[in-house]
C-alpha cells in the first residue's frame, strides 16, 4: 500500500498470528498451508471511506510484491503489494459490493485472497511481527 | 509552510488537514462519504475561507466586468450572483467565478484559492483605462459555505431577515449571530444553502467567523449537520455537475468547450477579452467538448484516464469520483463534440482494462430527490 497521508494519535489494531509488510499489507497462515492476504487497520484508517476494491482472479500466479491489485477510498487509489509469492485459490467476493468491510474488519472479513504459496518460508523471513510492525507504525506517526 | 484560513484553530482541532492551494485545510472531519451524505440530507458546514475575494467599485465597474467576462454585468440586478469565467485573448479560462453585484458600482469577486495572485494581477493588468478601485479583502472577510435542504429553516434562527426573500442567486446584507454578513443564496454543492461573507474578520482575528461557525454547528448538532472538508466539497460538485478550476477547466479550456454557454450572455460586437475566439467557436463548433458520464459496470475514474470509443482513445477524464449518492464511479471528460451525445456508451480505460460508462446529463443524482430544487423558496 502506498500511502500518503500521515496518522494521527489514533490507535490502530495489530493482531498476533499475522505478519506484516513496510506497505501495511497482512498474511495469515492457515492450518492447511495456504496463506491469507489483508491491508492492516492502519492502512484501513489512512485511507478512510474505502469504496472499490480490485482484485486478481484466481489462478493468477503472484511474485512477492508485485502489484495484485487496488484498494480505492472516495479521493485515492492505493496499489496492493502480494507479502508473499503464490496462486491465487480463493478471492473475497463480497469486497466487491462491500468494500467498506475492508475498513470495519481488516483481519477477518475484509480478508483479500488466499494463496497457495511455494516458498512461504523464506518469502515471510522479513515479514515484520505484530511488535516490529507496532514500532514501525508508531514511528510513522511520530513523523506527522 | 502553507498559509492558514480564518478557521484554522478549528480544523486543526478536529480536521484531517491536507494542503490545498498553498493553504492547510480539513480534507474531511468525520469521513468524506459522512460529510457527503449531511449536506444531501440536513446540511453542512464548509470553511471556503481559502478563496479569493476583490472587490470591485468605482463608476466604471461595470464596463470593467463586461470588459474582462463574457457574461453582461449590465444584465444582472442588483443583488445577485452570477458565475461567469475570466477569459484571456484565446478564449481560454483564466479562472471560474462567482461575482455578486452589490449595486452598479460595486462588486465583490470570489475566486479560486490557487489563483487569487494570478487573478489579482490579471484584474490590475486590465483595469489601467477603467475608473475603479479594487482591493483584496481575502483577508479581512471570512466566507463560510452552509449547504444543504435544511439550511435555510436552521440559518433563520439565527438570521435578523427572512431568509426566504433570498431566492437563488440573490444576495443580502444581514446579520447572523448579531454579526454583519453579506449572505448569498448561492454554493458549490448542487444543494440550496447560503454562503455568508463575514465581514470585518481579520485573519489574525477570526472571532465573529468563529462564532457563527459555532453557532450554525450548535444549532445543527440534533438535526445531523456536519463541519464538511474538502472532499466533501469536492464528491458534491461533481454529483452536481459543477467544474473544478485545475481539473476540468484550465487556461486552454474556453467556456465554449467547457460547455458553459449559460454564462455567455453578450450579444455579438460586445468587446471583451476572448470574444473573438468565443464567437468563432459558437459559430463554427469545437473540436472537443466536456461531457458527464456514469460508470455502468464497476470502477471508478480518476483525473487523466482515457475516454475510448472503438477500441481509439477520444477524450481525457478531468475528474472522477465515487459518487456516494448514486453509489458508483462518475466524471467528466472532453471529448469530440460529434461523440458526445446523451445515451452513448463510451469506454474508461482504468488500468489494463476498458470499463463501460454512459455519457449523461447533471445533476447525476434524481433532482426530485436531491438538490435546490425540491427545497421551497430556493428557486
Amino acid at each position: 500500500m502506498a500511502i500518503g497521508l500521515m496518522s494521527d494519535s489514533e490507535t490502530y489494531e495489530i493482531p498476533t498470528g499475522y505478519l506484516y509488510t513496510r506497505d501495511h499489507e497482512w498474511a495469515q497462515r492457515k492450518d492447511d498451508g495456504n496463506v491469507l492476504i489483508g491491508i492492516t487497520d492502519y492502512a484501513a484508517k489512512m485511507l478512510h471511506d474505502i469504496v472499490y476494491v480490485t482484485l486478481p482472479a484466481v489462478g493468477q500466479n503472484l511474485s512477492k510484491q508485485e502489484v495484485l491489485g487496488q484498494v480505492e477510498s472516495v479521493k485515492t487509489v492505493s496499489d496492493i503489494y502480494a507479502p508473499v509469492s503464490g496462486t491465487v485459490v480463493k478471492s473475497n467476493d463480497r469486497l466487491t459490493k462491500e468494500p467498506e468491510v475492508v475498513s470495519s474488519s481488516p483481519y477477518k472479513d475484509g480478508w483479500m485472497l488466499e494463496l497457495k504459496t511455494k516458498d512461504y518460508d523464506s518469502d515471510a523471513k522479513d515479514l515484520m511481527t505484530p511488535d516490529s510492525y507496532r514500532k514501525y507504525v508508531a514511528e510513522l506517526s511520530e513523523k506527522d | 509552510m502553507a498559509r492558514k484560513s480564518h478557521l484554522y484553530s478549528f480544523h486543526l482541532e478536529k480536521g484531517k488537514l491536507t494542503e490545498f492551494s498553498g493553504f492547510d485545510m480539513p480534507l474531511w472531519y468525520r469521513g468524506i462519504i459522512e460529510e457527503h451524505h449531511a449536506v444531501r440530507n440536513a446540511a453542512g458546514l464548509f470553511d471556503v475561507s481559502h478563496m479569493g475575494r476583490y472587490s470591485i467599485k468605482g463608476k466604471d465597474a461595470a464596463s470593467f466586468l463586461n470588459y474582462i467576462l463574457p457574461s453582461d454585468a449590465l444584465k444582472v440586478k442588483e443583488r445577485r450572483a452570477f458565475y461567469s469565467t475570466l477569459c484571456n485573448e484565446n478564449g481560454g479560462i483564466v479562472d471560474d467565478t462567482v461575482t455578486n453585484k452589490i449595486d452598479e458600482t460595486d462588486y465583490l469577486m470570489v475566486v479560486n484559492a490557487g489563483n487569487r495572485e494570478k487573478d489579482w494581477n490579471w484584474l490590475l493588468a486590465h483595469s489601467e483605462r477603467f475608473s475603479v478601485e479594487i482591493r483584496d479583502f481575502s483577508n479581512d472577510i471570512a466566507l463560510i459555505a452552509f449547504q444543504g435542504p435544511l439550511a435555510q429553516t436552521l440559518m433563520q434562527k439565527l438570521c435578523d431577515l427572512e431568509l426566504s426573500q433570498i431566492k437563488r442567486f440573490g444576495l443580502a446584507y444581514c446579520n447572523v449571530s448579531g454579526i454583519r454578513c453579506l449572505v448569498s443564496r448561492t454554493g458549490y454543492t448542487g444543494e440550496d444553502g447560503f454562503e455568508l461573507a463575514v465581514l470585518d474578520t481579520p485573519l489574525d482575528d477570526p472571532t465573529k467567523a468563529l462564532k457563527i461557525w459555532n453557532a450554525i454547528l450548535d444549532l445543527g448538532k440534533e438535526k445531523g449537520v456536519l463541519p464538511c472538508g474538502l472532499g466533501a466539497r469536492d464528491s458534491l460538485r461533481l454529483e452536481a455537475g459543477m467544474c473544478l478550476y485545475g481539473n476540468d477547466l484550465d487556461d486552454t479550456t474556453t467556456p465554449v468547450e467547457a460547455d458553459l454557454g449559460f454564462i455567455l450572455t453578450k450579444e455579438n460586437g460586445d468587446e471583451y477579452i476572448g470574444r473573438k475566439v468565443i464567437w468563432s467557436q459558437l459559430k463554427n463548433g469545437t473540436k472537443r467538448k466536456r461531457i458527464a458520464f456514469s460508470m455502468k459496470s464497476g470502477g471508478i475514474p480518476r483525473h487523466g484516464y482515457e475516454i475510448r470509443l472503438a477500441g481509439s482513445k477520444i477524450g481525457t477524464v478531468t475528474s472522477g469520483s465515487f459518487s456516494p449518492t448514486i453509489k458508483n464511479g462518475i466524471g467528466m471528460a472532453y471529448i469530440p463534440p460529434e461523440l458526445s451525445e446523451k445515451g452513448r456508451m463510451v469506454s474508461v480505460q482504468i488500468r489494463a482494462s476498458e470499463h463501460p460508462a454512459l455519457v449523461v446529463g447533471t445533476p447525476f443524482y434524481d433532482t426530485s430527490k436531491y438538490g435546490y430544487k425540491r427545497v421551497p423558496n430556493s428557486n
